[in-house]
């Protein structure tokens, strides 16, 4: 049996977690004894208050609903009555369906005619671009736009008339530029037309050091790994053959932590744990919490992703997690389960909705775009801010529920970390 | 032939919108014709015949942050016939400058491949220079996409 | 611990063969381009020139412009006759050489 310096504090943890999570002793030859990894931190897990990043909209959500609150409005009941034709400025219209700055705005799902010079326009919703010869009326227009909700209670369009992304007179100029649409849309090359575009296979060698930047995580968390810490401890004094001893380990997170009475992924049980054994300072999306996070998961790298789904605890935060994918959040409406599961394998604009499956294994990722690596919460903070919705602490419990939840839709994927997107 | 430039159009577009492009601000973007100077400052305003250039490019780059390109030219490499050197301009970026590669008989092959960043959907250009003074050139068009709602 | 460029050459090679060599080295590649919180433009910085020498001789070189993406990347081939080593060099704007150098034995 290893002997483990351990402090008092910790013993006293221990001794209370009887039947708590337990995680198997770094693996070496004999036997193992099981133990709780020290947990305990003086404070959170992220920075408080959570700050969003400085490069990131800077919209204040709060009257949204968010995946700790529900706030937005509720859909109306009935369309809005209509009297008379619509009258709007038809060329207006069409600037506004192509306005990025209103959150996409049509040209991200339909494609529209001659709108935004018809340049990559994405195929979540139809093919707008004979709506004007559909025999549509103009109260049945109208109020699509508005607010979809009252024709299609499982609409993934946003209301954008209820939650006032367009005034009524952009509605109505919007209006009248469908109605102006009566021939297919003319692209200027087959990749224009999403219904043509080829989807996007990843084929980048993501473990290449010379294809992705993010290798160098690993190199650097191979040097943390060994570097004294404020109690004079390192990673490796407990675990001094860690590319043996964490094969499986990262493809078991994240877990049910009964102590702290939450799903605990990766990032934080490092941030958690190298404090209460090292005394080491790597709250969740510092360099270092990521560094570690890619390395430990880069150590697992081909173990296929095997999570508890099973006992009472992962049941109910599986559950939970399924839940709050599937909640309309933000200024734009929308859930997870909208754009990665009603609408995957469509384009918005240029980029391909992905399916739950495969948008877990390859984290933590280097993303192109911004030349970072980003762990899965810092990827679901993005993706709130981006439908318009305040972000939570990348420790929110709810954030714990939603990773187990989809860690579980990727059952069997093998860990490839770290990986290399846009 | 030259392909005729789409970036007015698609210029215009992608300057309303908030796109965090991390290589790039907001700036004048280049046009044609001052990659086409430079061109001409490299040959000395001596023609380049199409051809003997393989340019590789996606032809839809994600992002225009990082966008892989590779060039080979078809050359002996002798000390008698070889490239010299190979100009890479951009049609549409803030300055059409990408790189000047250098080659010698002791590279064994004139290709060379990196990775680029291009503010929009344009057309990038290579003209190469050979040790018998002649100058050859090939183009590219790539579409370059900004994501659906920004991420 | 900083990144340290990543290097690609075969350990081994037949006498005039023709062999590939891919290099990757850490570098933000400022632009010019970019404005920071106060609208200012952030000044350039780039790395502007790459060299690989095999035994003192030029094999490849290129000169960079703020359009070659951060991390420059360079992948290019040379004809090795001989045993020896190459050296790769990055130079910054600021005048800072980077460099670093791989043995190669060519039967």
């Amino acid at each position: 049996m290893r002997a483990a310096i351990l402090s008092t504090g910790t013993l006293a943890v221990m001794a209370i977690a009887v039947g708590a999570f337990l995680v198997a002793a770094p693996t070496s030859a004999g036997a193992q004894a099981k133990k709780a990894a020290p947990l305990e931190l003086n404070g959170d897990a992220a920075a408080r208050p959570w700050k969003r990043y400085d490069k990131w909209p800077k919209r204040d959500e709060s009257k949204w609903s968010t995946l700790d609150a529900v706030k937005s409005p509720p859909a109306p009941k009935d369309p809005q009555k209509i009297t008379g034709p619509i009258t709007g400025d038809a060329a207006k219209g069409e600037k506004l369906v192509a306005d990025r700055g209103r959150g996409g705005s049509c040209l991200a799902c339909h494609v529209m005619g001659p709108a935004g010079g018809a340049n990559l326009p994405g195929n979540v919703g139809p093919d707008l671009s004979e709506i004007g010869s559909a025999g549509r009326e103009d109260e049945w227009l109208f109020n699509y736009i508005y607010d979809a909700r009252v024709y299609n209670q499982d609409t993934v369009m946003p209301p954008w008339g209820s939650h006032g992304v367009f005034t009524d007179a952009e509605i109505r100029d919007m209006v009248a530029f469908l109605k102006t649409l009566k021939s297919p849309a003319k692209f200027k090359t087959v990749l224009d037309d999403p219904n043509k575009r080829p989807a996007p296979v990843e084929k980048r060698e993501n473990l290449d050091s010379l294809e992705n930047p993010g290798m160098w995580a690993v190199d650097k968390a191979k040097a943390l790994w060994t570097k004294s810490m404020a109690s004079g401890k390192s990673c490796n004094t407990c675990h001094n053959k860690p590319e043996t001893q964490f094969k499986t380990w990262a493809a078991s997170m994240p877990k049910w932590e009964p102590r702290l009475n939450k799903v605990l992924g990766v990032e934080e049980f490092v941030t958690r744990h190298a404090a209460a054994t090292t005394g080491a300072k790597w709250l969740m999306e510092t360099d270092e919490n990521r560094d570690m996070s890619i390395y430990l998961h880069f150590l697992a790298n081909g173990a296929p992703i095997d999570v508890d789904t099973k006992s009472a605890p992962a049941k109910a935060a599986i559950k939970r997690g399924e839940a709050l994918a599937s909640r309309k959040i933000g200024e734009l409406n929308f859930a997870c389960t909208d754009c990665h599961g009603k609408a995957a394998n469509h384009w918005i604009r240029g980029q391909w909705l992905g399916e739950l499956k495969g948008q877990y294994d390859h984290f933590p990722t280097w993303r192109t775009s911004l030349l970072a690596v980003w762990d899965i919460r810092q990827r679901f903070q993005w993706c709130q801010v981006n439908i318009r919705a305040n972000e939570l602490p990348p420790d929110a419990k709810e954030y714990g529920d939603i990773e187990l939840y989809l860690a579980a839709q990727n059952e069997g994927l093998k860990v490839s970390v770290p990986g290399i997107r846009h | 032939m030259r392909e005729l430039s789409r970036r007015a159009a698609l210029a215009l577009g992608a300057g309303s919108a908030a796109i965090t492009i991390v290589g790039w601000g907001e700036g004048a973007f280049a046009t044609p014709k001052a990659a086409a100077d430079d061109i001409a400052k490299f040959t000395g305003g001596k023609a380049a015949e199409q051809g003997k250039i393989t340019i590789e490019l996606p032809e839809i780059a994600e992002n225009g942050n990082t966008v892989p390109l590779s060039i080979a030219v078809d050359a002996p490499m002798t000390d008698a016939d070889h490239v010299t050197e190979l100009l890479v301009v951009a049609e549409g970026n803030p300055n059409p400058g990408v790189a000047m590669f250098h080659f010698s008989p002791m590279s064994g092959k004139a290709e060379a491949a990196t990775r680029i960043r291009l503010a929009t959907t344009q057309n990038i250009v290579a003209v190469a220079k050979t040790s018998t003074g002649k100058f050859y050139t090939a183009q590219k068009l790539v579409k370059v996409t900004i994501g659906g709602c920004g991420g | 611990m900083a990144e340290t460029p990543k290097i690609r050459v075969p350990k081994t090679a037949k006498k005039g063969e023709v062999i590939e060599i891919k290099t990757l080295m850490p570098h933000i590649m400022e632009s010019g381009q970019r404005k920071d919180k106060d609208g200012k433009a952030i000044p350039r910085k780039i790395i502007n020139k790459f060299t690989a020498e095999f035994n003192g001789k030029p094999v490849f070189s290129a000169n960079l412009e703020p359009a070659i993406a951060a991390n420059p990347y360079m992948q290019f081939f040379a004809k090795v006759d001989a045993s020896g080593t190459f050296k790769f060099t990055w130079t910054d704007d600021d005048g800072t050489v980077t460099s670093t150098e791989q043995k190669i034995d060519v039967a």
